[in-house]
């Protein structure tokens, strides 16, 4: 009792973190804007968008509806009855994972089978499994606790299920997926007090084997030489970087103007995905691409403090869960941000809560509205009520 | 749960989430760092790097200039079409849409496949200057690697009236024959250019600034008529149809002037669809072809015996028994004549009278006045191949080669030569300079012959279409006209053909005060008649008739109906 009455002076006066909110739905309201801006010219050249200008911004938006609805939904769910679902959750995931691959089920796009037809629409499931992932790595590091020191009983059963996911979505290929879904995790068990040599063993460990795998495959090679000097070959290899730096050249400070990028007249290929950065660089300036880095660190640092709030709780699986999303989110776009200003490989990640993508857009407001979820029982445990 | 909550609690190590935190910090800072670095630092590396990709510069058609008749008719136009062309790796289309682009095209499916296949070569016309409409066709199939490009097609409103006049251009809209060739300098335009940037499919985004504007070519206003110039083409055509002639020409000038009121061909082409092109249709028989004139050129050897001063129109000349022979070559007259006047032996077209008259002129003198008329050199009209003629020095003249020279034999010239040459007797002495373009002005001419020759010589020639002469039928209703006929026989390989003809008549009217000279020429009449003054006299007076009409000259003759001889009562020409 003389927990609660510590943490109730010191209680925030809104119900729910205005900020974080505000910061999700303005950058997930710009990447509607740009995905329809970047989008326009190759949807009506297009015809498998009909000649249609504004397919993509139709989609996107019905998917924003859509996620915007669950968001809601999940909001008003516990945060503990994640927690309970997260096994059965990451269960569900490896399925779809698995499902993706089994003949007549998966679909190929550009040689990756990453999509399942369902009515309506397709689903990737690798971006659900993101969210599993988060709440698996929580609820296991919460759960486990009490041996997380331990290689034998904390450390190995965790390995072996990212071995498998990682087998899984190596046979898609999604590499920039996993590389997520493994940073995120470990990130988890670190965070949760796992073995500081294991840690440091497993992140050799990982480096060397994110080695081998770069080194063993051409097409990764390739992308990685494309980053190192997309000049040396503009229109081969660094064709793709080269224009995504010249959208940033041509930006400057306040942009060429909404709408008025070039880049996306068929030069950029994934504007609207995997380069969406570039054409905000190009059509808003170093001003737009401010904002969005600011709103991305604001979102880390909230889910970091929401974390730690938890902590105090003593919500462990909370605590972990919120500083997850906000490795997962903040990793994603850092790496996403990284390769379109030509500091990293090109990876095949988009941007979270921006980029076009029904699927991706959905785990990334759901992960949000459980952030906002364990914000809000936070609170309401600081005035001293029952979460 | 409870137990490891309770261990937990303080055992979760706060300071792995704040490694964790400042990490991500690190790398947003290094973010916005490296995004400034390329927004404000590297922008003039980048922004040239994009200049490079597309930036383009464009070319501006110009227009080229219209070519119109003297009364503003158009007789040459440029209408906008579209070229299509393709990058041929780039092209991005299924087998539907390849075949809707064949048809579109007009190109068989397989052409098409062709083209597109072309190794090695980057930028593959497909189909040139189609038609604005199914230009936009093919762009609303939005193919990728296909493309468009603006040009001018050249439109000839007077088809195959004006053909061997105007010329034509070619496909890149510069001329290659006729007037389209000789004023290229004025017609043709000169392509601005313009700097854009392009989507990458090829479509213009942005006007960057313009480099050089386009200049567009001049208009042309020509000499001719178009009236006159129908009407010499009609019945120039019909008079080739109804003797089943190989070929004919026509040209009429304007004797103040001097310039060209009508020039025609037969066979003609129509300039606007040239898929199936003879080398006879395009022959320009008036500028750039000779022929030997026969008789049409008796007058200028009768001129050079009255210049000499040892004859007068009245002087009479032993035609006796109808032929002369000179180192075993014998001269004919058609028609065996006694003794002619130096006037007779025009009328009546007299061979033997003509070379005797020749014979007794040193040849420097016959040459002289040849040349001053404009024989031997090449008209000056500006026209791309020009004929000059054959007028062979006269030191080289054998006496046989000055008598056949007398009645037109032995040297040729073009048509518009010949004509050019009857202005003298229109311009009482003066050779006329030509134009092709309209000056609207008198012309001075170059006095080459006396008043008093020039004058009587004209009118033997007003008497030589007289009942009694050889060209009666050149004669029309309300005009006193004057002309010679001309009937030779015709070299092939060198030597005279038998039974090929070249029948001419050239004339002036109103012989009063002359306005217009008219040359005729039909090759090979076939259809029984072949005389000058039955095959191309009645061309003559039927163009010459409408043209005075249309030129609205005064009448210097009664308007009574002109009574044309029969058949066979008309006087013949020998040659």
């Amino acid at each position: 009792m003389s927990r609660t009455y510590v943490f109730a002076r010191n209680a925030p006066s809104a119900e729910y973190d205005r900020s974080l909110a505000w910061a999700a739905l303005l950058l997930a309201a710009t990447g509607l804007v740009m995905v329809y801006s970047a989008s326009i010219a190759t949807a009506e050249a297009s015809r498998y968008t009909g000649n249609s200008p504004a397919w993509y911004l139709g989609r996107h938006a019905l998917f924003l509806g859509v996620a915007l609805a669950a968001a809601i939904a999940v909001f008003l769910a516990p945060a503990l009855w994640w927690q309970k679902a997260a096994p059965w959750l990451f269960m569900g995931g490896v399925a779809l994972l698995a499902l993706v691959l089994a003949p007549g089920f998966g679909r190929e796009v550009n040689g990756a089978r990453r999509w399942l037809d369902i009515p309506f629409a397709s689903v990737q499931p690798s971006e659900l499994m993101k969210l599993a992932a988060v709440l698996y790595a929580a609820d296991y590091t919460a759960r486990k606790h009490a041996v997380l020191k331990s290689f034998k009983r904390g450390l190995l059963p965790m390995l072996a299920v990212m071995l498998l996911v990682s087998w899984l979505l190596l046979r898609e290929p999604d590499f920039g997926a996993l590389v997520v879904i493994a940073v995120t995790a470990f990130g988890i068990l670190f965070l949760g007090g796992m073995n500081g040599r294991h840690f440091a063993a497993l992140v050799a460990m990982l480096g060397t084997g994110f080695a081998l795998l770069v080194l063993s495959s051409p097409y990764r090679m390739q992308r990685i030489f494309g980053f190192m000097d997309p000049w040396s070959d503009p229109f081969g290899r660094g064709y793709q970087l080269s224009h995504a730096l010249i959208a940033f050249g041509r930006g400057e400070w306040l942009g060429v103007g909404l709408g008025a990028s070039v880049e996306k007249l068929f030069y950029l290929p994934e504007a609207h995905t995997d380069f969406l950065l570039a054409v905000i660089a190009e059509e808003l300036g170093f001003a737009g691409v401010a904002l969005v880095i600011g709103l991305f660190a604001w979102i880390v640092a909230r889910a970091f403090a929401i974390g730690r709030q938890a902590a105090l709780h003593e919500r462990h699986f909370a605590a972990l869960a919120a500083q997850g999303f906000g490795i997962w989110i903040g990793f994603q776009a850092t790496i996403n941000m990284g390769v379109n200003m030509g500091l990293l490989p090109t990876k095949g990640l988009t941007l979270p809560l921006m980029s076009y993508g029904g699927t991706g857009l959905l785990a990334n407001l759901v992960a949000l509205a459980i952030l906002l979820r364990i914000d809000w029982e936070n609170r309401q445990l600081s005035r001293g009520l029952n979460a | 749960m409870t137990a490891a909550a309770a261990q937990g609690l303080v055992r979760l190590p706060v300071w792995r989430a704040r490694v964790v935190l400042v990490a991500f910090g690190a790398a947003f800072l290094v973010l916005a760092a490296r995004s400034l670095y390329l927004q404000a630092l590297r922008t003039e590396f980048l922004q040239e790097k994009g200049e490079a990709r597309y930036s383009r510069v464009l070319e501006v058609p110009a227009t080229r200039g219209r070519i119109l008749d003297r009364n503003g008719e158009a007789l040459a136009v440029s209408t906008p079409v579209k070229s299509v062309w393709a990058i041929a790796g780039d092209v991005e289309a299924d087998a539907a849409q390849r075949r809707r682009l064949a048809q579109l095209l007009a190109l068989e499916p397989r052409e098409l496949e062709r083209r597109l296949a072309d190794p090695g070569r980057d930028f593959v016309y497909l189909k040139r200057q189609i038609p604005p409409e199914t230009a936009g066709q093919v762009q609303a199939l939005r193919l990728r690697g296909v493309y468009q490009h603006p040009e001018y097609r050249r439109y000839y409103p007077g088809g195959e009236v004006t053909a061997h006049l105007v010329g034509f251009t070619g496909v890149d809209d510069a001329g290659q024959e006729g007037i389209e060739l000789a004023f290229q300098a004025t017609l043709g335009g000169k392509p601005g250019s313009r700097r854009v940037i392009k989507d990458r499919l090829g479509g213009v985004v942005e006007d960057v600034e313009s480099i050089r504007a386009a200049q567009d070519g001049r208009d042309l206003v020509l000499s001719v008529d178009g009236k006159i110039q129908s009407l010499a083409y009609g019945a120039l055509k019909s008079a080739v149809e109804q003797h089943r002639a190989r070929a004919g020409a026509i040209v009429a000038l304007d004797v103040r002037s001097g310039e060209v009121l009508a020039l025609s061909n037969v066979p003609s082409y129509n300039p606007n669809s040239r898929a199936r092109l003879t080398g006879a249709q395009l022959r320009n028989r008036v500028i750039t072809d000779t022929f030997e004139p026969g008789s049409t050129l008796k007058p200028f050897t009768i001129a050079a015996a009255l210049e000499s001063g040892r004859v007068t129109p009245a002087t009479l000349v032993p035609t006796a028994p109808g032929q002369l022979t000179i180192a075993g070559y014998t001269i004919h007259d058609a028609h065996p004549q006694g003794a002619l006047s130096v006037a007779q032996v025009l009328q009546k077209s007299s061979n033997v009278g003509a070379a005797k008259l020749a014979l007794a002129l040193a040849p420097k003198t016959m040459w002289d006045l040849f040349k001053r008329v404009g024989f031997g050199a090449p008209p000056q009209l500006g026209f791309p191949g020009e004929a000059q003629g054959r007028l062979r020095a006269w030191r080289s003249w054998r006496p046989v080669e000055q008598a056949t020279m007398a009645y037109g034999n032995g040297l040729s010239l073009s048509l518009i030569q010949l004509a050019r040459a009857y202005t003298v007797f229109a311009r009482d002495g003066e050779l006329v300079p030509l134009s092709l373009v309209k000056t609207g002005a008198a012309a001075s001419g170059e006095k080459v012959l006396s008043t008093e020759t020039a004058r009587a010589v004209r009118a033997m020639l007003e008497l030589a279409v007289q009942p009694g002469g050889t060209g009666p039928r050149a004669r029309i209703m309300g005009w006193r006209v004057a002309g010679k006929t001309g009937t030779a026989r015709k070299l092939v390989d060198g030597s005279y053909a038998p039974g090929k003809y070249i029948a001419s008549f050239v004339g002036f009217a109103p012989a009063s005060d002359p306005r217009l000279v008219v040359a005729v020429m039909i090759d090979e009449p076939s259809a029984g008649q072949y005389y000058g003054g039955s095959v191309a006299a009645p061309v003559f007076a039927q163009v010459t008739q409408g043209a005075l009409r249309l030129l609205g000259v005064a009448h210097d003759a009664p308007l009574e109906p002109v009574e044309l001889p029969g058949e066979g009562e008309q006087a013949r020409e020998s040659t």
